[in-house]
């Protein structure tokens, strides 16, 4: 269990040539002991850089890294005392569960008896206790992440669970298992989990921390209600949330209104000091309500689809030109042809220049 | 830091390479020598060291009747020999490795890891268990100290090296290609002809290297299955010899003899380097 | 041109990859196959492309024997999901490469990919080669690829599995409107998913498969709405449908000791017994006058709360319309919707919906 800063840290494939870039931005993070993070971002943004060097397969071409306030930069991977789960489980197939647990600890010559207990402890807790005896090869793909898993949490003082999109292989009923068993072990050992994905609805579930990154750089750091409610950019307003949030080009009309078409909608935001060209109106498909008649901030558009998601609907309809999602229960009926969609102004985000006005 | 090390690098490249070099080198200005000068133990430099002349050379080109051996025969059918001989076996041998990625065998308990194991263990024989029943083989047939003789010997020894380096490649290549080749509209022979193989002439090409090399270095079968009529090049130099070893013609045959395989390796080179090869190389 | 199976069976050494497998497929439509992996999707998408024979039964196509068709006569299209293209052409020629095969002349190539490439939105690609494009590109340029053949029967297995989340949803997008114009071009569309969500958006027929069986087949709408087995309803649900064994006791439903619902409307013809009933994390939520459950977990999603609940060997998933934290451990009250009640028979049969009422 340690805390981990990386102290203005970047990092570039090819540094000395011509043309080099910047895989990762120079960026400092304090990683919190016991925490539970999210990197969330889409293929190339550097997510899997950033663990690789923490995690000390990759040296950063810039900045130092920290463990509890001692420099690691230079230490081998063994040396850091980090877990790694992969996205492809890592088993030793030609050893019985018990023994892939045990491994670890076996490599270290930890005495026989400590072995025994760690190994029957963290069985437990991943509920493997049934299949210890049984050859590692012959299991399912989850249980085989979950050995994965468990070499890493055998050893005391695991510095941080690193996890790299472990979850592609599962299927999609038995994720949800699998997340419930890791914030499970994050409560019993309180070491600290990073989990790597570019699945939002994972990072969302799964962590309490979000660090979103794009094109190797990190847009906004929060919790899953913040980035959802208040995305700092548009770009995490779109990579967030199912479906991506609504975003019209608008015009400022007074201190906290905009002009979205033909309709004024009042927020909640100062908008005094916002004069630019590129003014952005930012709504949830979630928040948007379907009222019976006209109200404020209310636009009435015409229904061009409804799309059935299951547990959900969702409409697409047309303003001026522009359409608006929304997304409602099942149960919900939904006019054939006009809409009044309400704009709550406690729910609207304007962006300038693709940045939220706070 | 950096210059300091790239300065290390450059003369380690340095010293390696003047390692790598120096018998070259040695063979080239011993081949300019004559009996006073090798035996006096001149070193490199011609006109300084020693006194050059081309009578190396010449041994090579003079026939037998006149006191030389005439390589330039030897030669030629060496190329020949070794050309046809690589071809026929990449050929058949490509094949056969399409065939064991991509098709189930089975004969009994034996399936296709053994069979492609079969095909290896050809070259895990020592050469000499070979000997005899080659010799015996080829006199029947009356192909004895022929060109065709030799061929078709040389092909049973270097299509096992086609086979072990295209099954390998052939298996990287994804099935799903293939299939998608013949959803296209290619049935299977046009599949292997316009999509499998375009893609595996990386594999072709260090295959036909390696069949290159060990068919113009081998010197046992060559020495047991000609005399007179076909002479290849590696006996052709051993027969050099005589009670006083002359170095030079040896060493301008060597360089002769190696110079052909220089130029092979530095037309592959080119290509591999390109990036080509992706991992056919083991 | 429907295509038409009659029991297909494929056996492997212990399991069967196809199990009795019959359908009908009519032109101009989406099918959807949704199923776990490993539950003979790809098997059964290979079989109709040609690629495998089935051990027994009989594919037949417009009225003819598809089984005595080799795979390169039977203009069928098929998208994999590793991204499957021809590494040494570029983009054009990878497009071209059916049509080049059929010998069709170069005039009518030329516009034939151009049309297939402003589809999938790869213009100014054409002369890049396959190595240099990202994972979504590659996947455009298989199905320009499939689309550019005018094939009758389109195969998509499991095609954006492999691709970012986000990607994966611009895509889908963007197949639903390339596939409307191709259903307007009589042309049957096989797509399988392991993902229900997926297949809900798809908005096409649904098969669901498990174990090399058909389990059923129908509108998104029907199968969402009478799932006809527990499995059914395990398959096709995101989160899973909540299962949980009770019995049916005069007018009570009696789920453990604690926790006992009245009955609804819709399972008034059920007699008493015992039975599996199902409902979906929907119809559970919290209520200040339900059963104390205890939370298992929380997790946020967008701007809902999944909660997982317990009491007493019944585990529930419920639904929150609200972002809030839980702790672990902490003692809430839930209610069940009963008029989302399913109810099951033992040997996992639907017998009573909420939308159809007792069967």
């Amino acid at each position: 269990m340690a805390q981990i800063k990386l102290q203005n840290i970047a990092h570039s494939y090819n540094p000395n040539s011509v043309d080099s870039k910047y895989a990762l931005k120079p960026f400092d993070m304090t990683w919190v002991d016991g925490g539970r993070y999210a990197i969330l971002g889409p293929s190339g943004c550097g997510k899997s850089t950033m663990l690789n060097i923490m995690s000390g397969i990759v040296k950063p071409s810039e900045g130092r890294l920290l463990f509890d306030g001692v420099d690691v930069t230079d230490e081998t991977t063994s040396d850091r005392n980090i877990a790694q789960v992969f996205q492809f489980p890592v088993i030793y197939g030609t050893m019985t569960v018990h023994d892939n647990l045990a491994f670890p600890l076996v490599c270290r010559g930890y005495d026989k008896s400590f072995i025994e207990s760690k190994v029957n402890e963290v069985a437990e807790a991943l509920s493997l206790e049934g299949l210890l005896s049984q050859s590692a090869r012959k299991l399912t793909a989850d249980q085989k992440q979950l050995i994965s898993l468990g070499r890493g949490l055998v050893r005391d003082n695991v510095a941080a669970i690193l996890m790299d999109e472990p979850l592609t292989v599962i299927d999609p009923d038995l994720k949800f298992r699998l997340r419930r068993k890791l914030k499970e072990i994050n409560q019993k050992y309180q070491s600290t989990l990073i989990y790597v994905t570019h699945d939002q609805n994972e990072a969302m579930t799964f962590a309490e921390n979000i660090i979103v990154m794009d094109d190797g750089e990190i847009v906004q750091v929060g919790s899953p209600a913040e980035l959802f409610d208040r995305p700092r950019t548009t770009f995490v307003g779109y990579f967030i949330g199912a479906p991506a949030m609504n975003l019209f080009e608008c015009d400022v009309v007074d201190s906290n209104s905009i002009k979205f078409g033909g309709a004024k909608i009042t927020t909640e935001t100062d908008l005094k000091s916002v004069n630019g060209e590129n003014i952005k109106l930012g709504i949830r498909a979630e928040y948007v309500q379907l009222m019976k008649s006209t109200a404020k901030n209310t636009v009435q558009a015409k229904v061009e689809s409804v799309d059935d998601w299951g547990n959900h609907k969702l409409i697409s309809a047309n303003f001026e030109g522009n359409i608006i999602k929304v997304k409602v229960k099942r149960e919900v009926e939904v006019p054939a042809e006009n809409v009044y969609l309400k704009f709550p102004t406690n729910n609207c985000c304007i962006y300038e220049n693709e940045i939220l006005v706070p | 830091m950096g210059t300091f090390y790239t300065t290390l690098k450059y003369t380690a490249v340095t010293i390696w390479s003047m390692f790598v070099i120096a018998p070259f080198l040695w063979a080239l200005s011993t081949s300019f020598k004559d009996f006073n000068s090798v035996t006096s133990g001149a070193t490199y430099i011609p006109w300084v060291d020693f006194e050059p002349t081309l009578e190396g050379w010449r041994v090579l080109l003079r026939s037998p009747a006149q006191g030389g051996v005439n390589i330039v025969e030897p030669y030629l059918n060496s190329i020949f020999v070794t050309c046809l001989a690589s071809f026929i076996s990449i050929l058949l041998g490509t094949l056969a490795a399409y065939a064991l990625s991509r098709y189930t065998f089975k004969a009994g308990f034996i399936k296709n890891d053994d069979i492609t194991f079969f095909f290896i263990s050809q070259r895990i024989m020592p050469p000499v268990v070979l000997a005899i029943p080659f010799f015996i083989m080829l006199g029947k047939l009356g192909l004895l100290d022929t060109l065709l003789g030799l061929v078709m010997v040389y092909v049973v020894l270097l299509m096992p090296i086609a086979v072990w380096i295209m099954v390998d490649f052939f298996n990287k290549v994804p099935v799903e290609i293939d299939e998608t080749a013949l959803i296209d509209g290619c049935n299977p022979i046009q599949a292997f002809f316009k999509v499998v193989l375009p893609n595996s002439i990386p594999g072709m090409v260090v295959a036909g290297l390696f069949c290159m090399i060990f068919g113009w270095t081998d010197f046992f079968f060559a020495f047991i299955l000609t005399f007179t009529e076909v002479q290849l090049l590696p006996v052709a130099i051993v027969s050099l010899n005589s009670s006083i070893t002359p170095w030079w013609s040896l060493s301008a045959a060597a360089l002769v003899s190696v110079a052909p395989l220089i130029v092979v390796a530095f037309i592959v080179e080119r290509y591999l380097s390109k990036g080509n090869l992706s991992g056919a190389l083991k | 041109m429907t295509l038409i199976a009659s029991n297909l069976t494929t056996k492997g050494k212990e399991e069967f990859f196809l199990n009795d497998i019959s359908f009908e497929m009519s032109p101009g439509k989406i099918y959807t196959i949704i199923g776990r992996t490993l539950s003979g999707k790809t098997t059964l998408l290979k079989t109709i492309a040609g690629l495998i024979a089935q051990d027994s039964g009989t594919l037949s196509f417009n009225g003819n024997n598809f089984d005595v068709i080799p795979v390169w006569k039977r203009q069928v299209a098929m998208v994999y999901q590793q991204f499957i293209n021809y590494p040494h052409l570029n983009v054009y020629d990878n497009i071209a490469f059916p049509l080049k095969q059929r010998k069709v002349d170069l005039a009518e190539i030329k516009d034939r990919v151009k049309q297939a490439i402003e589809q999938v939105g790869l213009e100014g690609f054409e002369e890049r080669k396959i190595q240099a494009l990202s994972g979504g590109q590659q996947q455009r340029v298989a199905l320009a690829r499939s689309l550019v053949k005018n094939a009758n029967i389109l195969l998509l297995d499991e095609p954006l599995v492999n691709l970012d989340y986000k990607l994966r949803e611009q895509l889908r997008e963007e197949f639903k409107k390339i596939f409307s114009s191709k259903a307007s071009e009589e042309a049957i569309l096989i797509y399988s998913t392991t993902d229900p969500i997926e297949a809900m958006q798809l908005g096409g027929e649904v098969i669901v498969m498990d174990e090399g069986k058909i389990l059923q087949q129908g509108s998104a709408k029907e199968i969402y709405e009478n799932p006809r087995s527990t499995k059914v309803a395990e398959i096709t649900n995101d989160p899973a449908m909540n299962l949980f064994d009770g019995e049916i006791n005069g007018k009570k439903i009696t789920l453990n000791k604690e926790v006992i619902l009245n009955i609804p409307k819709h399972f008034k013809d059920l007699p008493d017994g015992k039975y599996s009933f199902g409902i979906r994390a929907s119809g559970v939520t919290i209520d200040k006058s339900g059963f104390p459950f205890q939370i298992e977990l929380a997790e946020i999603s967008g701007s809902e709360t999944f909660l997982h609940l317990n009491n007493d060997q019944i585990h529930v998933v419920g639904l929150l319309d609200a972002v809030k934290n839980f702790n672990i451990g902490e003692t809430v009250k839930v209610s069940f919707d009963i008029e989302k009640l399913y109810a099951f028979g033992s040997d996992g049969i639907l017998m009573s919906s909420p939308y159809n009422g007792t069967k």
